[in-house]
């Protein structure tokens, strides 16, 4: 009665009627066996439409889509021309000791006639990322005495660069200041209402003054009895043994023909004209000479302190990025502001009344 | 614990200097490069490392980079349909697909079953259905048709690239955004001219990544374009034309995918050279034989 029972049909069986898509005799439907290759063109098909020229057709910005791939591949191109030149990945030593990118591109107008349609920001700054970083591998060719390969990548830059690249770069350099045949520099300084002509002359370094033994008093200690903790005043008046070591030069600044401590009452103008030598570390090394016209104290103390700063930078140009954070080479632009009508003065506002 | 940090502090200091094995001068010192013989002896002390390193990789193993399989293969070596087996699309990671509380009702038939609490898919079922989409795309090709892959992530530009320009003058791409109204306001985008003088609507799009375009795949069935798509187990297989049930997040498979098409359409371009010739050819001899029964 109970024949032999099958065997429960377990949920997780592999269905042994599955047909895989590695059989050995292929499955084909029959519609696929006709060779649908050797069938006719349609017909409807206008023959005289021609296809989209730029594979980039459907983005609907084509020309700036294809000028970004073909500049990505350039930059791909790049960038294993120098990995073979063992100059990728550059270490950061390395990328300190390259000269500085001077990038001038051209501005997102001037680009958007490259392209036919709007250019947005985006897409602009996406195009000079890539170009930034072409302009990085020529860099680093020129650099390594790749000549060649800087200069064939230099086409493909010029065409995205400003037109008016030179000029702009030119601006950037600072005019060198000539000294005259006695080596004298002249520089003119501005504040408020004030102008300095300030002429500028190294000192001459004088010989080092030795002093003779019988200027100093006999009973000086010896070096070796010299106890350097006991404090040892003979006479506060004789020169100190170091004075031969240091010479110490005195300059002389004249303002208007008249000397500094003479046309300058107030300690603050004096400090404010002395200042940038004393920030350059040159206070001893010049003598200047200042006519200055307009304005009251602290305007011609300030065009004097500006006038000095730039006559500095001329004669030691190393000492220029301190009196620029200094803010001593830069023209101060505040001047007096004008009176106002309804106001009694540029800020001052009459006595608000409520009725 | 402490001491557990200790070391893998230490450790990761270590291998991060051990990525970076050539970032010194030869002294040791890493001083600035000042003058052009500085840069050539920088040069060449890595060299050496790598010449070094190139003596030292004949002996050892027998594997080498030529004879092994790299990242960029998929890429720029794409397999055609019929040598494409089920070990590449899984080695590709085309059977993953999204988690099970995801899966769409109607992907059901193309799911294998369930592990690790994802979907996993039929690649049984995807490798037909491949094949089917690669012999869609050599007709088209061989009946000059053009062909948009589309495939809108980073990862998936090259692929996308690469395809369209294996096609030829047939192929296109969009690897940015697919602009809204493309197809359905074509007079706007590319202008009265342009719109009557050329074949602005494609004759088949290929999605790599159809969840983010699914307006461009809209469009398409308005403007009545066939689709084809890689879809995941969180998709209605129905939204395109020719689903192929695949992992669309992974940019290899992906590749793979594309590749296998974009040979295909390759081929098709080469049947209609093949045909526009064998046509050519029976053109001149039918008017030598005219000729020679006039005579």
């Amino acid at each position: 009665m109970f024949a032999i029972r099958r065997p429960l049909r377990l949920k997780f069986a592999i269905n042994s009627s599955r047909t895989f898509a590695t059989a050995s005799t292929p499955y084909v439907p029959p519609a696929s066996l006709e060779i649908v290759a050797d069938a006719p063109p349609p017909q409807f098909r206008s023959r005289k439409k021609t296809k989209p020229e730029s594979p980039s057709f459907y983005t609907s910005r084509a020309s700036y889509y294809d000028h970004l791939y073909q500049l990505e591949t350039a930059l791909q191109r790049c960038r294993r021309a120098i990995s073979t030149l063992e100059l990728l990945p550059l270490p950061a030593f390395a990328r300190a000791s390259l000269p500085p990118a001077q990038l001038l591109w051209r501005n997102r107008q001037s680009m958007m006639t490259m392209f036919s349609g709007s250019l947005t920001t985006a897409r602009y700054r996406r195009m000079i990322s890539v170009l930034a970083d072409l302009e990085e591998c020529s860099r680093i060719a020129s650099a390594a005495g790749h000549t060649a390969l800087a200069e064939s990548i230099q086409p493909v830059l010029e065409l995205f660069e400003r037109q008016d690249k030179e000029t702009v770069l030119a601006r950037t350099v600072r005019k060198q200041v000539p000294m005259d045949r006695y080596g004298r520099s002249y520089t003119v300084g501005k504040r408020k209402e004030s102008a300095a002509r300030v002429w500028m002359i190294p000192v001459r370094e004088p010989a080092p003054v030795t002093l003779s033994s019988d200027v100093l008093p006999s009973h000086s200690p010896r070096a070796q009895d010299v106890d350097i903790l006991a404090p040892v005043v003979d006479n506060a008046f004789a020169p100190s043994p170091s004075a031969s070591r240091m010479p110490v030069t005195t300059t002389t600044i004249l303002v208007n023909n008249i000397p500094l401590n003479k046309y300058f009452d107030s300690p603050a103008d004096r400090e404010r004209i002395v200042r940038p030598l004393k920030l350059a570390g040159v206070l001893g090394t010049f003598n200047a000479f200042v006519i200055v016209r307009g304005g009251g104290t602290t305007g011609q103390a300030g065009a004097i302190a500006h006038g000095i700063a730039q006559g500095i930078v001329a004669h030691v140009p190393e000492v220029d990025h301190i009196l620029r954070k200094a803010k001593l080479i830069k023209r101060d632009p505040r001047m007096v502001e004008r009176k106002k009508t309804g106001l009694a003065k540029a800020r001052k506002r009459y006595t608000w009344v409520k009725r | 614990m402490a001491a557990f940090c200790a070391q893998r502090t230490r450790i990761a200091t270590v291998l991060r200097h051990a990525r970076r094995p050539f970032t010194s001068v030869a002294d040791g010192s890493e001083s600035r490069l000042l003058s052009q013989d500085d840069w050539t002896a920088f040069q060449v002390h890595r060299a050496e490392r790598s010449t070094l390193v190139d003596l030292f990789s004949n002996f050892g193993s027998t594997q080498s980079r030529d004879n092994t399989w790299q990242p960029h293969h998929p890429l720029h070596r794409p397999t055609a349909s019929r040598d494409l087996t089920l070990s590449a699309l899984l080695a590709a990671g085309a059977h993953l697909g999204h988690h099970s509380s995801l899966l769409n009702p109607n992907f059901i038939p193309y799911a294998y079953g369930t592990r690790a609490g994802i979907t996993v898919i039929d690649l049984d079922r995807t490798l037909p259905h491949l094949r089917r989409a690669a012999s869609l795309v050599r007709a088209v090709a061989s009946r000059d048709g053009t062909i948009v892959f589309v495939g809108t992530r980073s990862d998936l530009r090259p692929t996308v690239l690469k395809a369209a320009q294996r096609i030829g003058s047939q192929g296109y791409h969009i690897a940015e955004k697919w602009l809204p109204g493309t197809l359905t306001n074509k007079v706007h985008f590319f202008g009265p001219e342009v719109t009557l003088s050329e074949r602005v609507v494609p004759d088949l799009v290929i999605f790599l990544n159809p969840i983010p375009n699914l307006h461009a795949i809209r469009e398409c069935a308005i403007e009545h374009v066939p689709t084809i798509g890689i879809v995941d187990s969180n998709v209605d297989p129905r939204i395109v034309m020719y689903p192929i049930p695949a992992n669309d997040e992974s940019t290899r498979t992906a590749e793979l995918i594309a590749g296998v098409l974009s040979i295909a359409g390759r081929e098709g371009v080469e049947i209609a050279a093949e045909r526009a010739q064998k046509r050519a050819r029976s053109a001149r001899s039918m008017a030598k034989h005219r000729t020679l029964k006039v005579d």
